[in-house]
C-alpha cells in the first residue's frame, strides 16, 4: 500500500472531502493503481476531473502515481 | 456623489467634431451598472431601428464598468458596444488589459460616439483634456503597430485601443485591439469603429477614483488574493492559460476540426498548452489587477517569415484557427493569431470563416481562379495568409467574405450555407454542439449570435448525458444571466469560474466601492435578465419576428452525425433543436415563437418595451404560467 | 533587507502599484506608486519592475539634507526640511520617487505590501 494526495478546488473539493488541508485529501491505495481507479474507489466520477497535474506536468487518468505524490485535479472547465 | 465610478461621460459627434462632457447620472449608474448594461440601454434608446450599422446613427459605446481600476478582486475590463453588422442586433464585446482602468483614472465611465468622421481621427484623452486628433499618420497600420506608434508619440503611459486595416475597410468581423494582443473581438465592434473613421482611443488618467470604503475593500481583496493564491487551479492557469483546454476539448470530442466536419483532431498534440509553453512562450501577461496571469505572450519564428510576437494563442484561437483550419504546429497557429490580431479581425469568426472557405475550396465550390491563382488547403499557412489579405482588402471573392457569412454563401452558391458554422451571422466558439446539446442551444439563443461567453455547458452536458435533450434549457437561461453579469460589472468571470471567488464576494466588493448598502445579488441577476430581454427586443425590432426563426444554426448541426473521434455518431435532429427551443422559451417566459411576453417584460420593469413590441406585432404569448424565477442553477448528478 | 526583483517572472499585473497607493495614500490611483513597471513591448515582450533599493542617491543629491537614512537602512524624506526642489526625483536611478501633495516627494519605505501581493515571484522580500 502507498499514500497519495489528491488536491482539488471548486466542485471537486466537495467530492474529495479534504482532510489534510483546505484542498487536499489523503488516500491509501494499492501500488500500480491508475488515477482513474483511485478516483472511482473514492466515488469520484471521471467526468468531474477534467485534467490532472503532477507538479506542473499534465497527466491523464491513466497515470499511475508513486508513493507520496500529490496530484492536483482540475474540475471541469468553466469555459474560457 | 457617485462612488466607485469616474463620474463623467463623454458624448462625441464624429460628423461635427463636437465633444460634450457631462456628469454621469447616479440613478442611471445604479439602474444599469455599466459595461453591458450601459451598452444595452443606450443602443436601445438611441439607435433608430432602420439605422445602418455602418451609418452615422449607429453608436459606438465604450464603458469601463464599476470594477475597473478599483482594487476589488481584479477589475480590468472595458466593454465596447454597437449595433452589430454581423447580427443587425445589439452587440457588445469586452476586453481586458489596462484600458478600462485608465479610463476610470481619467474620470470617465462612458463614451458614446455617433456620426462618421470626414477624416481619420483618434480620440485623445488626458484627464480633462479631450480632443479629436488627426489620425492620417496611423491610418492603414496594424493594431499593434498603431499602439506602439501612439505610445511613442504621446507617452508610454497612455493606454491605447486601436483598429487595424480590416476595420478601416469595414470587414464585418473586425475587432478592436489593445495591450499588444488583446481584443474586443466579437460582434464587429471594430468594424463600426473603423467605419466611423475612428482609428484609436488614447487615454491617460491621473485621478483617484472615489470609493465608499476602501479600507474594508482592501481587506476583502487581500484576503481573497491570499486564499486563492494556493487554489489548486491557480498553478495550471498561470502556467498554461486557456491553451491547456485544446487537449481536453479533443478528448471530450467537442474540438472543431476542419470547419466542424468532425470533433477530434488527431494531431492536436502539437498545438496544446505544452507546446506553447515549451516552444514559443516569452512571458506571462496579466490584465490590470489580476493575479491569475493567464495571458501568454509568444515569439514566433517560422522559416521564410518575419519573427512576430503575439498574445496567445488562447483556446478559442487554438481551436478555431488550429484544428479547425488543419494546423498542427503551435507556431503556425500563433502566426495566424498574429496576422488576425494585426489586421484586426476576430480570430473566432475569422478562424471560422476561413475554415468555411477552406471547406468550400475542398468541395470545389471555390476555384483557384477565384483565389487569384492560389489554393486554400487545410493547414497551409501561405494559402491562409493570402486569403486573409484578400478579405481585408476586399479583393475579388474577399469582398463577399468581408460582408459576412450570408453574403459569402450566397455568392458561392451550391448550398454553401450548410457549411457556415454560425448563428445570426456570428461564428461559433471552439466547441461543437453535437456532442453537447445544451451548448448548441447556448449558441442558438445567445443574444449577440453564437458565443460561449454567455452560456458554457459542456461538462453539464456530459454529466447529465451527452444525448439528453430535455431538462437543460433552464440551466442555459441561468448561465445567460450569471456569466454576462461579469461583463456588466467589468470583472473577469474566471475568478468566479476557476478559483472560487463567490458571487456574493463580487457583490460585497461593489457595495464597498459604491456605498450601495442595499445592493444584492438578486438585483444584479435581475439586471442581467433585464439586459437579456432588452437585447432580444432590440433584435426583434430591427430584424422583425418571430424570434424563433433566427435561433437555428446551419444544417450541419442537425443533419450530420459526427464522423469520428470520441463523439463519433453524435447526431441531433431538427426535432431535438425544436424541443430545446420550446423548453428554453418557456423557461424564459417567452412565447413559443421566441418573442418575449408582456408578463416577463413587465416583471422586469420593461413596460415600455412591451408596448413597443406590441405595436410592432412582436409580443409573444405565454403558453404556460410565467416562472417566478427564470433560470435554474446546474445541480451535478449525485455520485 | 531588500525587494528582490526577478523580472522574468513579472506579468505586468500592476497589483504592486495598486497596493502601494492603497496602503500609503488610502487611494485608488496607481500613478502615485513608489515602484514602477516598465513594459518593453511589442519586442522583446518583457516587464521590468523598478523598485527602490535604498541606494541613497536621493539623500546625496538633496541640497537641504532632507533625506535621512534610518537605522534599518531605509532612506526617508523629512517633509519639514524639504523645499520641494525635485532634484531627488530627477536623480533617482530607478525613477521611483513620486511627487506628492505640495510637490513633497514620497519614496518607498519597505512596507512590503507589494511583495505580499505579488503572485508570480517577481517581487520577493529578502531580509
Amino acid at each position: 500500500m502507498m499514500t497519495v494526495y489528491l488536491k482539488g478546488g471548486g466542485l471537486l473539493r466537495e467530492y474529495l472531502q479534504p482532510d489534510v488541508d483546505e484542498y487536499t485529501r489523503r488516500v491509501e491505495v494499492a501500488e500500480g493503481r491508475t488515477l482513474r481507479q483511485i478516483l472511482e474507489a473514492i466515488g469520484i466520477r471521471p467526468v468531474h476531473v477534467a485534467m490532472a497535474f503532477v507538479g506542473n506536468r499534465l497527466v491523464n487518468l491513466a497515470y499511475v502515481p508513486s508513493d507520496g505524490e500529490t496530484i492536483t485535479l482540475r474540475p471541469p472547465v468553466q469555459g474560457g | 456623489m457617485l462612488k466607485g465610478f469616474g463620474g463623467r461621460q463623454l458624448r462625441i459627434n464624429l460628423s461635427t467634431g463636437e465633444i460634450r462632457t457631462s456628469p454621469l447620472d447616479p440613478t442611471f449608474a445604479r439602474k444599469w451598472l455599466g459595461g453591458r448594461g450601459f451598452v444595452a440601454k443606450i443602443l436601445y434608446d438611441e439607435v433608430p431601428r432602420n439605422a445602418d450599422p455602418f451609418g452615422p446613427e449607429n453608436r459606438l459605446v465604450v464603458t469601463p464598468g464599476v470594477f475597473s481600476g478599483n482594487f476589488g478582486p481584479s477589475g480590468s475590463k472595458c466593454s465596447f458596444g454597437a449595433v452589430s453588422p454581423l447580427s443587425n442586433g445589439e452587440g457588445d464585446s469586452t476586453v481586458g488589459g489596462h484600458f478600462g482602468p485608465e479610463l476610470k483614472f481619467a474620470g470617465y465611465d462612458l463614451i458614446v460616439f455617433q456620426g462618421i468622421s470626414p477624416k481619420p481621427v483618434y480620440l485623445f484623452i488626458d484627464d480633462d483634456r479631450v480632443e479629436l486628433r488627426d489620425a492620417s499618420a496611423y491610418w492603414g497600420q496594424g493594431t499593434m503597430e498603431t499602439e506602439a506608434a501612439l505610445k511613442r508619440d504621446l507617452g508610454e503611459d497612455f493606454e491605447i485601443a486601436a483598429v487595424g486595416p480590416a476595420a478601416e475597410n469595414r470587414v464585418v468581423f473586425a475587432c478592436i485591439g489593445h495591450d499588444y494582443g488583446r481584443q474586443a473581438g466579437r460582434c464587429g465592434v471594430g468594424a463600426v469603429m473603423g467605419g466611423k473613421r475612428l482609428k484609436a482611443i488614447a487615454v491617460r488618467g491621473t485621478r483617484s477614483t472615489p470609493l465608499h470604503d476602501l479600507p474594508t475593500l482592501k481587506e476583502l481583496t487581500l484576503r481573497i488574493i491570499k486564499r486563492t493564491a494556493q487554489h489548486p487551479n491557480m498553478a495550471p492557469w498561470q502556467k498554461y492559460g486557456t491553451a491547456m483546454f485544446v487537449g481536453w476539448s479533443n478528448e471530450h470530442g467537442v474540438y472543431p476540426t476542419h470547419n466542424f466536419q468532425t470533433t477530434y483532431f488527431d494531431r492536436y498534440a502539437g498545438i496544446d498548452g505544452g507546446p506553447l509553453v515549451e516552444r514559443i512562450l516569452v512571458t506571462n501577461k496579466a490584465c490590470f489587477g489580476c493575479w491569475m496571469n493567464c495571458g501568454k505572450y509568444s515569439k514566433v519564428q517560422i522559416e521564410g517569415k518575419d519573427t512576430v510576437y503575439v498574445e496567445g494563442p488562447e483556446y478559442e484561437t487554438g481551436s478555431l484557427c488550429g484544428g479547425n483550419c488543419g494546423f498542427d504546429q503551435i507556431e503556425q497557429v500563433a502566426y495566424v493569431n498574429w496576422l488576425c490580431d494585426t489586421v484586426g479581425i476576430d480570430t473566432m469568426t475569422g478562424g471560422n470563416i476561413i475554415a468555411f472557405a477552406m471547406e468550400c475550396y475542398e468541395k470545389g465550390l471555390i476555384t483557384r481562379e477565384q483565389l487569384e491563382g492560389h489554393e486554400l488547403r487545410w493547414g497551409n499557412l501561405e494559402d491562409v495568409e493570402h486569403f486573409i489579405r484578400m478579405v481585408v482588402e476586399r479583393r475579388g471573392i474577399g469582398e463577399y467574405f468581408a460582408r459576412g457569412y450570408q453574403a459569402a454563401a450566397a455568392y458561392i452558391g451550391g448550398g454553401a450555407e450548410r457549411y457556415t458554422c454560425q448563428v445570426k451571422g456570428q461564428g461559433m466558439s471552439g466547441y461543437d454542439g453535437r456532442g453537447a446539446p445544451a451548448m448548441l442551444l447556448a449558441y442558438m439563443t445567445a443574444d449577440i449570435g453564437a458565443h460561449h461567453n454567455r452560456a458554457w455547458t459542456i461538462t453539464m452536458d456530459e454529466d447529465l448525458g451527452k444525448d439528453v435533450i430535455r431538462g437543460k434549457a433552464k440551466v442555459v437561461v441561468h448561465l445567460q444571466h450569471i456569466r454576462p453579469l461579469f461583463d456588466t460589472i467589468s470583472s473577469c468571470r474566471l475568478f468566479w469560474g476557476e478559483i472560487d471567488v463567490t458571487d456574493q464576494e463580487h457583490i460585497d466588493a461593489i457595495k464597498l466601492m459604491t456605498g450601495w448598502d442595499d445592493f444584492t445579488l438578486e438585483e444584479a441577476m435581475r439586471l442581467s435578465e433585464r439586459i437579456w430581454n432588452l437585447n432580444r427586443a432590440h433584435f426583434l425590432e430591427r430584424n422583425g419576428g418571430p424570434g424563433r426563426k433566427f435561433d437555428y444554426p446551419n444544417a450541419r448541426f442537425y443533419e450530420e452525425a459526427v464522423p469520428s473521434g470520441p463523439a463519433k455518431g453524435a447526431r441531433l435532429t431538427l426535432a431535438d433543436l425544436d424541443v430545446m427551443l420550446d423548453e428554453y422559451y418557456a423557461a424564459r417566459g417567452w412565447g413559443l415563437d421566441g418573442n418575449p411576453s408582456r408578463e416577463v417584460l413587465e416583471d422586469l420593469g420593461l413596460e415600455d418595451v412591451a408596448t413597443n413590441l406590441e405595436r410592432a406585432g412582436l409580443l409573444g404569448q405565454l403558453s404556460a404560467p410565467l416562472p417566478p424565477v427564470r433560470g435554474e442553477k446546474y445541480k451535478p448528478k449525485a455520485f | 533587507m531588500r525587494i528582490q526583483v526577478t523580472a522574468e517572472a513579472c506579468s505586468g499585473c500592476r497589483l504592486c502599484r495598486q497596493v502601494c497607493v492603497v496602503e500609503k495614500f488610502g487611494e485608488v490611483n496607481p500613478r502615485k506608486a513608489r515602484l514602477r513597471i516598465e513594459a518593453r513591448f511589442p519586442v522583446p515582450g518583457r516587464y521590468v519592475p523598478h523598485v527602490c533599493d535604498q541606494c541613497g542617491d536621493c539623500a546625496e543629491a538633496c541640497p537641504t539634507e532632507a533625506i535621512v537614512q534610518r537605522a534599518d537602512g531605509v532612506y526617508e524624506v523629512q517633509p519639514e526640511l524639504c523645499t520641494a526642489c525635485g532634484v531627488c526625483i530627477d536623480v533617482c536611478p530607478e525613477g521611483v520617487m513620486v511627487k506628492g501633495p505640495d510637490d513633497i516627494p514620497f519614496k518607498c519605505d519597505f512596507c512590503w505590501r507589494c511583495t505580499e501581493v505579488c503572485n508570480t515571484g517577481a517581487l520577493v522580500r529578502v531580509e
